[in-house]
């Protein structure tokens, strides 16, 4: 799993410093820097399979953590992204708090695959308080990188 | 129905036999060969089937005393050897070879006994082994040592023309008097739920060994013979070099298989294909039993470790479902064929022989087996209960025998003894086995009951049972989307073993509870996956609420079901 893990995180799919302060937002503009990034084909259809699966459950966790997700025929094989937002945004956590690290992924629906196992294992890196510290102190794309390779 | 039976079988043999006799009766004649083949290959598989149904069902023993025996009433020493009208040629002819049956159907037996052992390897409990390593060693070390220096030292006393410890037949009977088939224990304990008590993870840890050193002996025994029947006399430098090539062999691979298993599986996944994966594995298997006796050892000894190396991948479980039709069609094969070896004749001359060196071999096992479990912990009751487990045999001490047979190693005679000691272990051990784990614990010790590494537990509570199973076939499909492995245990229960790489979960389904066991690292993914099922349940109730009329909709489905026409 670490390689996937390796494999779908690049210096490319990492924002260092989110702009929007709204849910629809952040998730909004992780898709477009995937677009940007020339990893996905088709934003809106990327975009509507993250925000059907937000209106089932937020995907906000605990300790400042989201994992938005969602399964499309839009693309080929599992991308992710990682962003933060040095403010914090309401994404509706379980513990009421904002979130501030977000762990993004789109995989195809009619394919099988890692998709939760990923979050499952970027989460488990995240429950490290020392992890966590170390992705929103980093001043670079490569720390945050170095933390969730590791 | 029996009338049916009989009919049936009668008309099948006639129009085989006769299909046969229109042939041509050129012996080199491919397709009279090939035709010959099938036909006995036909009685065989219904023979061994039919037999084996007999003995289960009604005598409440294990299948393959059935095959056996089939084998020994059909072969060429028996009924096989009458001629039969319409073939002018008996159906089993006793072939005046080492082998009285044809190099075709033997074949096929020798290609059985590389899917049981790879089978063998396959369902090898590493991590029990490596849990209970310790003891489980001295146990397995002490039934095998025991039972080949009494195996090997009752020929020397009572074989007439066996006159040395390193004959190669009082090797041989050595060797045969080594190999555990703890399937019986197994299922026993399994029965009777005492397969997780600290006597039956012994077995199973002892089991282990046990196979691995009875396989090195074999190979080790192999090489001796050969050496002996090319005119050399025992030569011990060279016996050391066989030796260390045998262990060497199976040390290599069995290490170079654990630990490129996880590659190898991986590489196997590329194929996309179950059913692919489980042909390669199989052809694998073959391939390093060639190579196994290329290297002067046994076939199966490249079988076992190729299934050994696997038995650590997530593949395991669906490697053995994939492969079971094929096991189930050519093992009661194997049995048969085996049984069919047997020559009565031979037997009277020895059937004192036999019943010592049965008495021998139980006797090793108990004491062997139960000496080091008294001296690691266990009771007296417990160290008894690890020695009966330990003593059925099975296919492993008939491939043996079949080596010993094929290399001349061992006689007709010796063949007989090595299924006497089959026959009389299989159906001694049972009530034996049964009646030792009655009443109180095993234990002396309590230093030996170790606990479980710490894990956790979902459980989740529906309404119904009927929900539960639906979220139960759903978190199912989703482990399975996410390229998990998923092995029901068996039909009777709701429990699966859901497995990926490291990652290894149960899902239990009791009633209207779903319980989900697995390490504490491995949490998030199950939590994650049982949520998302769930709020998939929750969205299709809600589709459900929005139908705007489910009752006029079943009224409609089921309107005119009875009207009259």
């Amino acid at each position: 799993m670490k390689k996937t893990i390796k494999k779908a995180l690049s210096c490319d799919n990492i924002i260092l410093n989110l702009k929007s302060e709204t849910k629809q937002g952040v998730i909004e503009e992780m898709i477009s820097h995937l677009k940007s990034c020339g990893l996905l084909r088709d934003k809106e259809g990327a975009l509507k399979a993250v925000l059907e699966r937000e209106k089932k459950m937020s995907t906000g966790m605990e300790n400042g953590i989201a994992i938005p997700h969602g399964k499309t025929d839009t693309v080929d094989s599992l991308i992710a992204a990682v962003a933060i937002s040095r403010q914090g945004v309401d994404f509706e956590c379980i513990d009421g708090k904002p979130a501030r690290i977000f762990i993004m992924t789109i995989s195809p629906l009619s394919q099988t695959g890692p998709h939760i196992q990923f979050l499952a294992e970027v989460s488990k890196l995240l429950r490290n308080p020392g992890a966590r510290r170390e992705i929103l102190n980093a001043i670079k794309v490569e720390n945050v990188l170095k933390v969730l390779k590791r | 129905m029996r009338k049916f039976f009989i009919t049936f079988f009668m008309t099948l043999g006639w129009t085989g036999i006769s299909a046969w006799a229109s042939s041509s009766p050129q012996e080199n004649d491919m397709g009279h060969l090939m035709t010959r083949l099938v036909l006995q290959l036909a009685v065989v598989v219904i023979s061994a089937r039919f037999f084996g149904f007999i003995v289960n069902r009604y005598l409440k023993q294990p299948r393959v005393l059935g095959e056996l025996a089939a084998g020994m009433i059909i072969g060429p020493y028996a009924l096989g050897s009458i001629s039969l009208p319409l073939l002018n040629q008996p159906m089993f002819p006793r072939l005046e070879a080492v082998l009285p049956v044809t190099p075709e159907l033997y074949g096929l037996a020798v290609v059985a006994s590389i899917v049981l052992l790879f089978m063998a390897g396959l369902e090898t409990d590493l991590p029990t082994f490596l849990k209970f390593s310790a003891i489980g060693s001295l146990i397995g070390l002490g039934g095998v040592v025991l039972s080949f220096v009494l195996g090997d030292l009752i020929s020397v006393l009572l074989l007439p023309g066996v006159d040395s410890f390193m004959s190669s037949t009082a090797l041989f009977m050595g060797t045969l008097s080594t190999a555990t088939s703890v399937g019986i224990t197994a299922r026993i304990l399994s029965e009777k739920r005492k397969l997780a008590s600290p006597e039956g993870v012994t077995i199973m840890a002892g089991a282990v060994l046990d196979d691995v050193l009875g396989i090195v002996i074999l190979a080790v025994v192999v090489g001796i013979t050969k050496i002996q029947s090319s005119g050399t006399g025992v030569e011990w430098g060279k016996i050391g070099i066989i030796a260390l090539k045998a262990f060497g062999f199976w040390l290599f691979f069995t290490v170079m298989g654990i630990l490129f298993a996880k590659k190898l599986s991986k590489g196997l996944k590329w194929l996309k294909s179950n059913d692919a994966i489980a042909g390669v594995s199989l052809g694998l298997a073959l391939f390093l039993a060639g190579l196994a006796e290329m290297a002067g050892l046994a076939m199966i000894i490249g079988a076992y470790v190729v299934g050994l190396s696997l038995s650590q991948t997530d593949m395991a479980n669906e490697l053995r479902e994939r492969l079971h039709g094929v096991y189930e069609f050519l093992v009661p094969v194997f049995f048969c064929v085996m049984g069919m070896l047997v020559n009565f004749a031979t037997l009277k001359s020895i059937l004192l022989f036999g019943l010592a060196f049965t008495a021998c071999a139980v006797f090793a096992k108990i004491f062997g087996c139960g000496l080091p479990a008294f001296l690691s912990g266990f009771n007296l009751r417990g160290a008894f209960r690890i020695g009966a487990g330990m003593l059925p045999r099975g296919e492993v001490t008939l491939i043996i025998a079949g080596v010993g047979l094929a290399s001349g190693a061992i006689g007709q005679d010796m063949f007989g003894v090595a299924i006497m000691a089959l026959l009389i272990a299989s159906v001694i051990t049972p009530p034996i086995l049964i009646r030792s784990f009655e009443g109180s614990s095993g234990i002396r010790s309590k230093k030996l009951i170790k606990e479980d590494d710490k894990g956790c537990q979902i459980k989740l509570e529906f309404p119904s049972i009927h929900i539960a199973g639906f979220i139960r076939s759903h978190i199912l499909d989703a482990f399975h989307s996410e390229e998990f492995f998923v092995h029901r245990l068996n039909l009777d229960s709701q429990i699966y073993h859901i497995r990926k790489d490291d990652v290894f979960i149960t899902l239990i389904q009791d009633k209207n509870i779903i319980r989900l066991n697995t390490a504490f690292e491995n949490k998030q993914l199950a939590s994650l996956i049982v949520a998302e099922e769930i709020l998939e349940l929750k969205e299709l109730l809600e589709g459900v609420s929005k139908l705007q009329s489910p009752d006029n909709i079943c009224e409609e489905l089921v309107t005119g079901l009875f009207k009259e026409e």
